[in-house]
């Protein structure tokens, strides 16, 4: 019995693709992640205190972690695209029977990118986050466009007259096409998922509010109702001064 | 409600709320699926709960059926005046009068009386009307002709009394006291079942806080632990199994009540078959109850007479003119007649105006003549002597349907002696010859021979009378009786006796292979008690008692070895002077006895006898007497033509048609119910192993958690109840009517090796098969199984909404979720696909299902339908539903633990090869459950 058992553990392995899973049910639209991450009860919750170094100084930490995989050195096996088309690799031309990754190094975050200032804005109460779209083997995102992220308040309370003013890095804020489709971690061992950072401009101080970045694409769906994190991310926000 | 599965249950259900609640208080959010788990939970418990209630309700109410036999007024002398009163108002030393038609109204000894005569059938069981006057002739109440009972019907006459007893302290309500104090035993199913449970619970709870114990000190939570708990106690315990054991013996009840057997008590179908000693009535049960001619003696010689139920056969020699002589004596001495409008209805049926032996010669001459009132008519009656207990005779004078013959012809039947004495000649071959010394020897040894067949012997005689002496104008005055009563003459021999029912021989031949006692129990005389055991072989042919081997030695009682008799008749006169022991060795040592004379009382200590001997004892009965007996009985048989309502209500079953052979297919459905409840167990049981393991390896391994605790639920109590009920429908696997019964104590209904082999041999198998789908269906969304140890905690974790596959893909909490419903989904599908192999599988424990048949039993295919259907509709109809975390499953997916199913059935085929083809070996002893 348990040799059955065996048997067809073995069968099925046999008959499972190394490259690519045979079905994608649930994976119809990616989820998005945000940095950093801290959960309160209900989702993520975000709070600091602007004057007190100690309240975000984690918080910068967990990003400055989060881009130590986008060092150029740990890039280094990735090449340099430069196309906004979709990069199909039929065959496998890299090293080691692989497919070649796109090069995704924390400079193209420009002001968020913690080079320029380690403190991603936060003491200035002008935050980056950064915006991650989740892996799909063979997905893609959109037909021609590259997907953008939009970040908005969510429920927009009426005291708050102005919409929410970002600046989003790489410019637009867009996940270039070059890096789909995804061909999985055999194929493609040293891929990075590219990111977008939002730097949030006009927070008001010592007041909750609500944020939610989208992922703007033909192909991406932002709204089952069920899953909070396919195709958006949503966090609660307050900066106390 | 409360006892067995049911506590585990509530204790499942409490944890439930209890880690909601713990939830809760830390996370408002906190997901409402424990609230509704807990909540199903007792759900399945109360409605199992109000099912079997609901059966209870329908038993007995035997207090209430003692009301209803209540006289409501009595008349009553006080103050030297006639008043009537409500008889409950009635006290000691009151003087009451009853008269013809109405209910006695307390216990009373009679004053005087005028040919009163009562009707005791439903206290004592005798049904002829009783004479009652004041004299005192017996030491027992229930014997003396002066005590008129409580609750007896006074047929006709009148009496006077003194009330010396009244409500519970009348001998009725002494029985109906004593029936209800006496304890109800639990039913041997019940016993059974409850061995079960503690099995079950056992289990569950071993295993419960085995990992519970693991869990805590694998770090996990605690609140995580009692999760677990609370999934491996639903799927530990069996919640559909009790209703679908109900379900299972209410089906058989109602094949048994098509076969004339009511139940009243659903286990009682169950008890029946285990039943190894039945005390059996006499009359009425094994017996036809009604008087039947059976022997003839005419011309010197014994004829004898077909008594089977429908008299169509008389094969005797009618062309001597002695049977012509004795035809018309029988015809014409008879005062009994047909009640009227019942033309169309066999003569055997008809319903008689006239007491027993009277209608017994009517329809025997009605049978063999034609129209007896016609013959009647023919010959007028012109004065007649009913019988009375002084004469022993009966006489009439006729006409005789000869116009050229004007004598008168005479005919008198009664008491053979005193027929005999009344006579001088004897009539043989149709001529007479006088009466000497050789002939009346010969009419002595055929009445002996004939009274000792037990039956009751009537003589019959003739005159004509001399035409000068007595012309047509005579009159005849019975006062005077101015004609002659002697020197008649003699013409024959006739006997009757109540005949045992044709197919009652048959059927104790059946208990005897199948290894049940059949005791007969018996207020009759022991002598005809001995030749109705012996006709229907409850003594069979060539055992002897210890009198008949004196009778055959020819030495006195007294030096027979006693264990050179199989077969025993004692009377109650014996009984009363025995000792509890010496009852117990008549019990254990001798195979086939008769008790007669036996009072109702005597019944009881019967019944507790056997009961002393470990056996499982089936009593019949049809008077209030019986109660006791019946109550105390494992199982109550009440006669349902017959049966007082007395009867009826303290038995278990009535048999619809009082005949004994009912009993015999009752066992057969009782043995027959016990395999396949044995078969339904294996079947549910071989599941929960299947369900325990995922949450064992969740706990251990720390897989995503392969199956809900939901979707057990879904399984135990939709899938698979229509299977297991259809397995109540499985033809015997070979005749189970040559099997002994089977030994309480012994042949448990799920013994060690029924519990092995369904756990550890199926349930092994089947949890492996259902693992696998659940492999497949994660390897190939991504998830390859050994990416699945130990993932749990990053799996589970609602802020990890980038969980890495095997490809590299990332997930967010919900999309794992979904997977993990799929993940239950095809656990689901994989237990479903595997039970239906069990299922077939468990038709026959030992035979091939070839040489059972695969088609036989249509339900199971029903069931094996219904199986699929239900896993359709869950996985496709309701796939939407979340709370039923049910998703749609590809359609291959069905298919993957087929080769596990196959497996499964040719692994058990083996399993029935070898244990038929080594009978008694090491393997038949451990793999025959």
């Amino acid at each position: 019995m348990t040799g059955l058992f065996a048997l067809c553990l073995y069968v099925l392995m046999q008959t499972v693709d190394p490259y690519t899973p045979d079905y994608q049910d649930q994976l119809r639209s990616p989820g998005v992640t945000l940095r950093p991450d801290v959960y309160g009860e209900k989702g993520l919750e975000i709070v600091y205190n602007v004057s007190d170094n100690r309240t975000w100084a984690d918080l910068t930490h967990t990003l400055h972690t989060f881009l130590a995989g986008y060092s150029p050195a740990a890039q280094e096996d990735s090449i340099n695209c430069t196309s906004d088309q979709y990069f199909f690799q039929e065959r496998f031309l890299a090293p080691n029977h692989t497919k070649f990754s796109c090069k995704f190094t924390a400079d193209m975050l420009q002001n968020c990118s913690g080079l320029a200032d380690p403190n991603f804005g936060f003491e200035e109460g002008k935050p980056c986050f950064i915006i991650k779209m989740n892996r799909i083997v063979k997905f893609l995102p959109s037909n021609g466009s590259a997907p953008r992220v939009d970040c908005a308040f969510l429920d927009q309370p009426h005291e708050l007259r102005q919409p929410l003013q970002v600046e989003y890095y790489p410019p637009n804020g867009t996940f270039s096409l070059h890096y789909f489709p995804y061909y999985g971690k055999k194929a493609q061992p040293h891929y990075s998922n590219p990111l977008v950072a939002a730097k949030l401009l006009n927070v008001p101080r010592n007041a909750q509010v609500a944020i939610v970045c989208k992922v703007m694409a033909e192909h991406v769906t932002f709204d089952n109702p069920h899953d909070p994190y396919e195709g958006k991310v949503e966090w609660k926000l307050k900066i106390e001064k | 409600m409360v006892g067995g599965f049911s506590i585990l249950l509530w204790v499942g259900a409490f944890l439930c709320w209890i880690a909601y609640g713990i939830q809760y208080s830390s996370d408002k959010s906190a997901s409402l699926n424990n609230v509704y788990l807990g909540s199903v939970l007792v759900l399945v418990v109360i409605l199992t709960g109000v099912f079997a209630y609901y059966q209870e309700a329908k038993s007995t109410n035997i207090m209430s059926s003692f009301n209803n036999m209540i006289p409501q007024q009595a008349v009553v002398i006080r103050d030297s005046e006639k008043k009537t009163i409500p008889a409950e108002q009635l006290v000691v030393g009151d003087i009451v009068e009853v008269k013809g038609g109405d209910q006695i109204p307390a216990d009373v000894r009679v004053l005087s009386s005028q040919g009163c005569r009562v009707d005791n059938s439903s206290l004592t069981g005798e049904s002829e009307p009783q004479p009652r006057s004041s004299e005192f002739t017996h030491e027992n109440p229930l014997e003396t002709k002066n005590i008129c009972f409580y609750s007896t019907t006074c047929l006709e006459g009148t009496v006077t009394g003194m009330v010396i007893n009244t409500g519970d302290r009348t001998i009725i309500g002494h029985i109906a006291s004593l029936a209800s104090g006496v304890g109800n035993e639990k039913t041997p199913i019940a016993i059974e079942i409850e061995h079960f449970v503690h099995i079950v619970a056992g289990v569950a709870v071993s295993i419960g806080i085995l990992f519970f114990i693991i869990a805590v000190s694998l770090k996990y939570r605690v609140l995580d632990s009692v999760i677990f708990l609370i999934g491996i106690i639903v799927a530990n315990v069996p919640e559909g199994l009790l209703g679908t054991v109900t379900v299972t013996l209410s089906l058989t009840a109602k094949r048994m009540a098509k076969k004339n057997c009511l139940v009243k008590n659903l286990e009682a179908v169950e008890t029946l078959g285990s039943t190894s000693i039945i005390c059996s009535d006499k009359t009425g049960t094994l017996t036809q109850n009604r008087m039947t001619v059976a022997h003839l003696w005419f011309d010197n010689q014994i004829f004898v007479a077909d008594t089977s139920e429908d008299h169509s056969n008389q094969v005797f020699d009618q062309s001597s003119s002695t049977w012509a002589s004795l035809s018309k004596i029988i015809t014409l001495c008879n005062r009994a007649e047909f009640k009227p409008g019942q033309e169309n209805v066999p003569i055997m049926k008809k319903a008689v105006i006239g007491d027993a032996s009277e209608a017994a010669l009517l329809k025997f001459s009605e049978v063999i003549l034609g129209d007896v009132m016609e013959i009647r008519k023919r010959n007028r009656k012109v004065v007649e002597i009913p019988f009375n207990s002084t004469n022993k005779f009966q006489l009439s004078i006729h006409e005789t349907d000869d116009p050229h013959d004007k004598r008168f012809l005479m005919v008198m039947k009664g008491a053979p002696e005193r027929i005999l004495e009344k006579c001088s000649t004897i009539m043989i071959n149709g001529e007479e010859h006088p009466l000497d010394e050789s002939t009346a020897k010969t009419f002595h040894t055929a009445y002996m021979e004939l009274g000792g067949l037990g039956e009751r012997v009537l003589g019959f005689c003739h005159l004509y009378l001399p035409a000068d002496e007595f012309p047509e104008t005579y009159s005849f005055d019975i006062d005077a009786m101015n004609f002659p009563t002697s020197n008649l003459c003699f013409v024959g021999l006739l006997s009757m006796i109540d005949p045992p029912r044709s197919t009652v021989p048959d059927a104790v031949t059946k208990c005897r292979s199948a290894g049940i006692k059949v005791i007969m129990v018996t207020g009759d005389h022991p002598i005809t008690a001995k030749a109705i055991a012996k006709s229907v072989g409850i003594i069979s042919a060539n055992s002897e008692t210890v009198e008949d081997i004196a009778h055959r030695l020819n030495i006195p009682v007294e030096q027979v070895n006693q264990r050179d008799a199989k077969a025993t008749v004692v009377t109650g006169m014996e009984l009363n002077d025995m000792s509890l022991e010496q009852l117990d060795e008549i019990l254990a040592n001798y195979q086939e006895i008769v008790f007669a004379r036996t009072s109702p009382q005597q019944k009881l200590i019967i019944v507790e006898g056997c009961q002393r001997q470990d056996a499982v004892v089936a009593v019949t009965g049809d008077g209030v007497n019986d109660s006791p007996a019946l109550k105390k009985a494992d199982i109550g048989i009440a006669m349902g033509i017959a049966g007082s309502d007395a009867a009826k209500n303290a038995a278990d079953m009535v048999l619809l048609d009082d005949n004994f052979a009912s009993i015999v297919t009752g066992v057969e459905e009782g043995r027959l119910i016990f395999d396949n409840l044995k078969k339904t167990i294996a079947y549910t049981l071989t599941k929960n192993i299947a369900e325990l393991c995922p949450f064992l390896i969740y706990i251990i391994a720390g897989l995503p958690l392969p199956i809900g605790t939901i979707t057990i639920l879904f399984i135990d109590l939709g899938t698979d109840i229509i299977p297991s009920i259809a397995l109540a429908y499985e033809k015997a696997e070979s005749d189970i009517m040559n099997r002994k019964p089977r030994h309480k104590k012994k042949d448990r209904l799920v013994n060690k090796q029924l519990a092995v082999y369904s756990y550890l041999h199926i349930g092994l198998m089947q949890a492996l098969g259902a693992f696998l789908v659940y492999f497949t269906v994660y390897a190939q969304e991504g998830f390859l199984p050994h990416t699945l140890i130990n993932l749990r905690v990053e799996w589970e974790n609602d802020n990890v909404n980038d969980l890495e596959d095997h490809y590299g893909q990332e997930w967010t909490r919900y999309q794992r979720e979904y997977l993990e419903w799929t993940g239950y989904t095809a656990f689901f599908v994989g237990i479903l696909v595997q039970q239906i192999a069990d299922l077939i599988i468990r038709k026959t424990r030992r035979n091939s299902i070839f040489q059972q048949g695969l088609f036989r039993n249509k339900v199971i295919w029903v069931g094996i339908a219904s199986q699929i259907i239900i896993g359709l509709i869950l996985s496709y109809g309701l796939g939407s539903v979340t709370a039923l975390s049910f998703t749609m499953l590809r359609a291959q997916y069905w298919f993957v633990a087929v080769p596990h199913a196959i497996l499964i059935w040719v692994y058990d085929e083996v399993r029935k090869l070898f244990i038929r083809l080594y009978p008694g070996s090491w393997w038949d002893k451990n793999m025959y459950y």
